[in-house]
């Protein structure tokens, strides 16, 4: 029997139709599948892959209790809780749960918000913790949802808020640390890329999944001390009640190190409410962000000078008239009548100007503050001890203040002779503190920092690089110069200290400079001192105290608070007293 | 008693007549027509796709397994973070000048130092 199909019946047309039929389709899978390809793949990747960002954890920043770490910035995950008004139903159940659970965190007009039926996302509390959350979820509110973030938190309150800085609500990173630092605490993000389903629940298929992991910042740990800048807040506190000063700062430096292991400035702001700081000054660290005229603090640099380059010795004498003349301008002492042939010495007890113009006189040819002189301060100033310099610490807003060099015009003789005690020149009072360390440690200048390393995962602290010293001054005229300031400090605050130790230091009062004229109705009172044995010095400390139109001196206002500070920094420092 | 042999042996001597080679092939007697074929070659396609898609199917649900394990990782973390800052909060300065031990603590009258 033959099967054969015979030409032109029903069935050669029925396989003629599908072979046209399936012909089309595989033009058309070609043409999809083939020529089509990569646009398909590009619609199904977009629709299957999901890229997920792993949000890097921002570094922690601790400070010292002692050598141990202790957290000052921590992060916290917080939620904002939101409603959609077109899905609530019962908003009076809503209201109260949110209000009693939510507490201070809620919006108080939620009624209102939940009204607004025309949108879709109203805020009714934010920045509540994760058990208030948990609370509110297990109400099962319909149309309520939960926003997670991650907030700092500040476990110490407002202790050394200037030196941390905050995170604005746009997440970024102003003042202190915070800002300086950023790079390194941020981290960096990771990154999920993954065939996820409906619910974004990734998947292992596909061949194109990343999982890269976060990179958290480094967790930070400052030399601040913090029960050295707990004591140092509450004595600027005490010592501003007590002489009705308006503003205050205080560094304390390790003379050894460079470390500063306090910073405070008054009035201050607690970092965690930082939206409600009215007055912006509340943010800034004067300590490195104020260049201010330093007043008779400066005497000691320019005793230092002075007898580094071997024109004075403390008890080399010169006559005291309480005026001294520089080109045409005549130069008074604030303290008059110690008149006579005195020893510098003397005038560095009495701050007497008329001396130390006459140390930058014998810088020169003796009777004039020649250019000689004038080069060689300012390469002890500006060069050695690095004032007006920035100093690179490690927190943002640093200033760099004003030396005027001698090649400028306006660095003649007149701005020099002032310069020797403290005027026309911007410094600020970390530069002054950072120098008089070096003078008080055998003369070796250390780069003044508030990082003390890291913490690894581990929590061990890993130190961070030491940098190290220059030597401005040589070991005989620094250990010269620290005799002297505690002969100073005990001419007249001799029964303040501690008896037994080592103290020392120089009061300080600075005309104000406002808009180039020197006030007569506002002066700023300082004290920088230091306190240890004999042998080594562990301690320095610089007070600043200032108001508007008021007088503040720095043996009555600003020596007081040094006092406290130093009398209570021996008993914590645990340093055996002689005799 | 006679028996009737149910394998056929065919000697292949004659055919390859050399040393280490059988010398008998078996022949099954139970022949597989083409539709047993197609039937069997079905068969076997479809276990091996039933396999592939439990496979499939066990690997997603280790991705929802992984997932809920994460899940428990982040809210542990988070509970652990929590009370890390609870903790500091507690050893906070403030708090523990505030605390009742604090307020029971007195200064000492004299202190001795020990001669180094």
């Amino acid at each position: 029997m033959n099967l054969e199909l015979q030409k032109g019946s029903r069935s050669n047309v029925l396989a003629a139709v599908i072979f046209s039929f399936m012909t089309i389709f595989v033009v058309r899978l070609y043409y999809l599948q083939i020529v089509q390809h990569d646009h398909y793949v590009r619609l199904a990747n977009k629709e299957q892959i999901k890229r997920l960002t792993i949000p890097a954890k921002r570094g922690m920043v601790y400070a010292l209790d002692g050598q141990t770490p202790v957290p000052l910035v921590m992060n916290q995950t917080v939620y904002t809780v939101f409603a959609d008004p077109q899905m609530t139903s019962d908003n009076e159940k809503i209201i109260n749960t949110i209000r009693q659970i939510a507490g201070g965190n809620a919006r108080t007009n939620l009624k209102d918000l939940l009204e607004i039926k025309d949108s879709r996302y109203q805020i009714l509390a934010t920045r509540i913790s994760r058990i208030q959350a948990d609370k509110i979820k297990s109400k099962k509110l319909k149309g309520i949802g939960f926003q997670e973030e991650s907030q700092r938190v500040y476990p110490e309150g407002a202790l050394a808020a200037q030196t941390l800085g905050f995170i604005d609500f746009s997440g970024v990173s102003r003042y202190g640390i915070e800002s300086k630092m950023d790079t390194r605490l941020v981290g960096k993000d990771g990154l999920l890329q993954s065939v996820t389903d409906v619910s974004d629940v990734p998947l292992t298929i596909g061949n194109n999944n990343i999982d890269r992991p976060a990179v958290d910042g480094e967790n930070i740990v400052l030399t601040i001390d913090r029960n050295v800048q707990s004591h140092v807040e509450q004595a600027l506190v005490d010592g501003l009640k007590r002489t009705g000063a308006t503003k205050g700062s205080v560094v304390v430096m390790n003379p050894q190190t460079g470390q500063v292991m306090a910073m405070a400035n008054m009035p201050t702001y607690n970092p965690s409410d930082f939206y409600n700081v009215t007055d912006v000054s509340a943010f800034n660290n004067d300590i490195v962000s104020s260049p201010y005229e330093p007043g008779s603090d400066i005497k000691t640099f320019t005793m230092a000078t002075g007898i580094d380059k071997g024109a004075v010795t403390p008890e080399a004498t010169y006559v005291n008239t309480d005026h001294i003349q520089v080109d045409d301008r005549i130069i008074s002492n604030a303290t008059l009548g110690q008149t006579g042939t005195i020893t510098f010495q003397h005038a560095l007890n009495w701050s007497l100007n008329t001396g130390f113009v006459t140390i930058a006189k014998r810088l020169g040819d003796g009777e004039n503050i020649t250019r000689q002189a004038r080069d060689t301060m300012y390469d002890y100033f500006h060069g050695k001890f690095r004032l007006g310099q920035l100093t690179g610490i490690e927190v943002a807003g640093e200033l760099a203040g004003t030396i005027i060099p001698p090649t400028s015009l306006d660095g003649n003789a007149v701005r020099y002779s002032n310069m020797a005690f403290g005027q026309g020149l911007d410094v600020t009072m970390l530069q002054v503190t950072s120098g008089f360390c070096s003078i008080i440690n055998g003369g070796r200048y250390y780069k003044p920092t508030v990082l003390a390393g890291t913490l690894d995962k581990n929590g061990n602290l890993i130190a961070g690089k030491s940098v190290s010293p220059s030597y401005p001054i040589k070991k005989s005229t620094a250990d010269q110069v620290r005799e002297m300031t505690h002969i100073a400090r005990n001419t007249f605050f001799m029964n303040i200290d501690t008896p037994g130790y080592y103290t020392g230091g120089k009061t300080g009062t600075s005309e104000v400079l406002k808009d180039g004229v020197y006030t007569d109705n506002e002066t700023i009172g300082t004290y920088l001192g230091y306190g240890g044995s004999e042998e080594a010095s562990r301690y320095v400390i610089m007070v600043q105290v200032s108001g508007d139109r008021m007088h503040l001196e720095g043996g009555l206002h600003a020596e007081p608070i040094f006092a406290d500070i130093s009398n209570w920094m021996l008993n914590y420092l645990e340093i055996q007293p002689k005799g | 008693m006679s028996f009737q042999r149910t394998t056929t042996f065919n000697s292949r001597r004659q055919k390859n007549w050399s040393r280490n080679q059988n010398t008998v092939v078996f022949i099954s007697s139970i022949k597989l027509g083409p539709v047993a074929h197609t039937v069997l070659v079905a068969l076997m396609i479809t276990v091996l796709g039933l396999i592939y898609l439990t496979q499939a199917t066990r690997a997603m649900s280790y991705d929802y397994a992984t997932q809920k394990i994460d899940s428990q990782i982040a809210e542990l973390n988070t509970q652990k973070n929590d009370l890390q800052v609870e903790n500091a909060r507690l050893t906070a300065l403030e708090a523990v000048k505030s605390s009742s031990v604090a307020s029971t603590m007195t200064k000492p009258a004299t202190t001795e130092y020990v001669q180094q």
